[in-house]
């Protein structure tokens, strides 16, 4: 399928998600996305299913004790300056479950666009805000690049017989990995100056027609927003 | 009338003192193919980008002088203005790579100068072809392997057939057969090209005149054969050599021993049934084309990588280094980064830092060095280990002729003490190194022990 459409169905579901009002809806869209991005080659979306499901229980696990909401307390705790005293309602909990669905919706919305789409075919696709889009799909690449980088050093440390391990260890390739995805992002820079990005008068590879699927999957993005805003 | 035409061109990158390029005056005419050498550091990248007004427009910086290229004055030309007349070719190839797959990458050009909507397809397909990658087209670029890679980026670059074609170390990492079909391209597109390389031996037979570059300064502008003569005289490392790698032979008491191994990357099989084994005291050159799997050969030697089938055995302790291994480094002082594989022992640290010519630069942050002071660098971080057994993935990749030498000196001296395992594609310094050489080229895999 044509990657444009493929994003506008995405699109559609992540405004779906912000728009629907019952809890059961977005789980249901985030079910649903989930199932789209289990699609992808396991060691790939690992990271990215980790990263939504993550979000998604951070904000589930805090928003109740920062949120003042709902009568029929569950736990009272102790009071904190500044925050007052902590309590989780059934109606915070309720809300946190909501909230946290809605980010895990959008997270593996992105997830699929990430994994899923032919970024290359998409920036080929788009007629307008060119320059836009090669932006997003180069910071899109920003994760597995960074993967790989990761495990270049990883690598390059076990070649030394030094072990990476723990958080801490982990966690001392951060300086490193950003400092090597700079230096990489002024190389790419130049070398897209270079090749003339950014000159007037560019054109566009041709690209194939729509068929059936793409305008069924434009159809239903369409759908997902008014089913969203109306019914949800 | 000449093409390009840089005039008393002085050059300080930001924030440095010392000139890049001192009083730089030369002439490239149409179709010439100038070879631009030097030592590491010399100013050849610098002069290549001046050439693509990318010096100044990108860096910054202090220009004096004049640069003009097909009658535009660079200073007053964006680069991007002069893509398509001009076409660079940078050292390193993962760092230019703007899109996920093949066909998109060498059209982005093309879409970027202008070119016709139904002529980009044929110019990708045919530059493609030209340089031997027509099968690559629907490759995602992650998949491929640094030589591909390098192909891939020759063919951008040729695709868009350029007036002046500049070339940074364009055959790197290319097997020989790659970069003497690299050099010939380019010279065969009809475009003047200007070719910085560290291997003479690969441009000095293709190529109409030398420049030869120290300290940003140019020492040498002369005819081919006048130039090998000069080369002779003052610079013997870098006149060509011959290149008579020793045979496989075999292992005399094996400190590693690989038996049967297989290996695949998801569903690519990348090794099947091979098997090697490395002696104490020999320096083995482990040769062999692009993408044929030396790299997960070393690695599996060397214990980075465990084989899906087969085994391996090593007796002692075992180090890597990676390719572009400047790329891997962790801490903010030299010597801390060398300390790392002898648990923080700095004075250890120092004295390896030393013996790779790095003293005096113990507490500089390893990204401020240049890429051949990174490359001794990592060199370092792995000797200082005093490995039994040293596996060294492309140590030569744009390490200068006599910087080469000293590498093969230093490890033929310290050869008696370790097994080495040296994979490389540079046969010239295979030559200068190693006791015997084993092939991963699939009609002599039977051949490698």
């Amino acid at each position: 399928m044509s990657p444009a459409p493929a994003a506008a169905l995405l699109a559609g579901l992540v405004a779906a998600a912000l728009l629907a009002e019952r809890t059961i809806s977005v789980a249901a869209i985030a079910l649903l996305l989930l199932v789209v991005c289990l699609r992808a080659p396991a060691p790939r979306r690992r990271l990215y299913l980790v990263g939504a499901f993550v979000s998604g229980f951070g904000v589930f696990a805090v928003s109740p004790f920062v949120a003042t909401i709902g009568w029929h307390v569950l736990w009272s705790g102790p009071t904190i300056p500044v925050l007052g005293r902590l309590d989780v309602t059934r109606e915070e909990l309720h809300v946190a479950l909501f909230q946290g669905l809605r980010l895990t919706a959008v997270a593996l919305a992105f997830a699929a666009y990430a994994l899923l789409l032919d970024h290359d075919r998409l920036v080929q696709a788009v007629g307008f805000a060119r320059r836009s889009v090669l932006a997003i799909a180069l910071a899109t690449r920003l994760v597995p690049t960074l993967e790989r980088d990761a495990a270049g050093l990883v690598e390059a440390l076990r070649g030394r017989g030094v072990e990476v391990s723990g958080l801490r260890g982990r966690a001392r390739l951060v300086s490193p990995l950003l400092a090597g995805s700079l230096e990489r992002a002024l190389n790419l820079a130049e070398a897209m100056e270079a090749r003339g990005y950014g000159r007037a008068g560019a054109t566009r590879t041709p690209r194939p027609g729509w068929g059936g699927r793409e305008r069924l999957a434009l159809a239903l993005g369409t759908l997902a927003v008014v089913l969203g805003a109306l019914w949800l | 009338m000449a093409l390009a035409r840089v005039e008393r061109l002085t050059f300080t990158y930001p924030e440095t003192a010392s000139l890049a390029l001192d009083d730089v005056s030369l002439e490239v005419e149409p179709g010439e193919v100038v070879a631009l050498l030097g030592p590491s550091g010399c100013g050849k990248s610098t002069l290549l980008r001046a050439l693509a007004g990318l010096v100044p427009h990108f860096h910054g910086g202090r220009f004096a002088g004049r640069v003009e290229v097909a009658g535009h004055d660079t200073r007053r030309t964006r680069p991007a203005d002069l893509a398509g007349t001009v076409a660079t070719l940078f050292q390193d190839p993962e760092d230019q790579v703007v899109f996920t797959r093949v066909a998109a990458e060498v059209a982005f050009g093309l879409e970027n100068v202008g070119t016709a909507p139904e002529r980009i397809g044929a110019r990708v397909a045919q530059a493609l072809a030209a340089v031997g990658a027509a099968h690559l087209v629907e490759r995602p670029v992650a998949e491929l392997s640094g030589g591909e890679l390098q192909r891939v980026c020759l063919a951008s670059v040729l695709a868009l057939e350029p007036r002046l074609l500049l070339l940074d170390e364009p055959t790197s990492q290319l097997d020989p057969e790659g970069a003497e079909e690299a050099i010939e391209l380019a010279r065969a597109a009809g475009a003047a090209v200007v070719v910085s390389e560290q291997r003479p031996d690969r441009v000095l037979g293709a190529c109409d005149r030398v420049l030869f570059l120290e300290r940003g300064r140019i020492v040498l502008d002369a005819p081919r054969e006048e130039a090998l003569a000069w080369l002779a005289r003052h610079r013997p490392a870098w006149v060509p050599r011959d290149a008579a790698v020793p045979g496989p032979g075999s292992a005399p008491e094996p400190s590693c021993r690989i038996e049967r191994v297989s290996f695949a990357y998801g569903d690519t099989r990348v090794l099947e049934g091979v098997s090697l084994e490395i002696g104490r005291g020999e320096v083995v050159a482990l040769v062999g084309p692009n993408g044929s799997g030396k790299t997960t050969l070393a690695k599996l030697a060397a214990g980075v990588l465990e084989p899906g089938t087969g085994s391996v055995t090593r007796n002692g302790r075992a180090c890597y280094l990676s390719q572009d291994p400047g790329r891997y480094l962790v801490r903010e002082r030299a010597e801390d980064e060398v300390a790392l594989a002898v648990e923080g022992d700095v004075s250890r640290a120092r004295e390896a830092l030393r013996g790779v010519g790095l003293a005096g630069l113990e507490a500089r942050h390893p990204r401020d060095l240049s890429s051949g002071e990174r490359e001794r660098l990592a060199l370092a971080a792995v000797l200082v280990a005093e490995p039994d057994l040293l596996v060294l993935d492309e140590p030569t990749r744009g390490v200068d002729p006599e910087r080469k030498d000293e590498l093969a000196a230093l490890l033929r001296a310290q050869a008696p003490a370790r097994a080495t395992l040296v994979v490389t594609n540079d046969f010239v310094f295979a030559a200068a190194v190693a006791d015997r050489s084993v092939s991963t080229a699939p009609e002599r895999e039977a051949a490698l022990v």
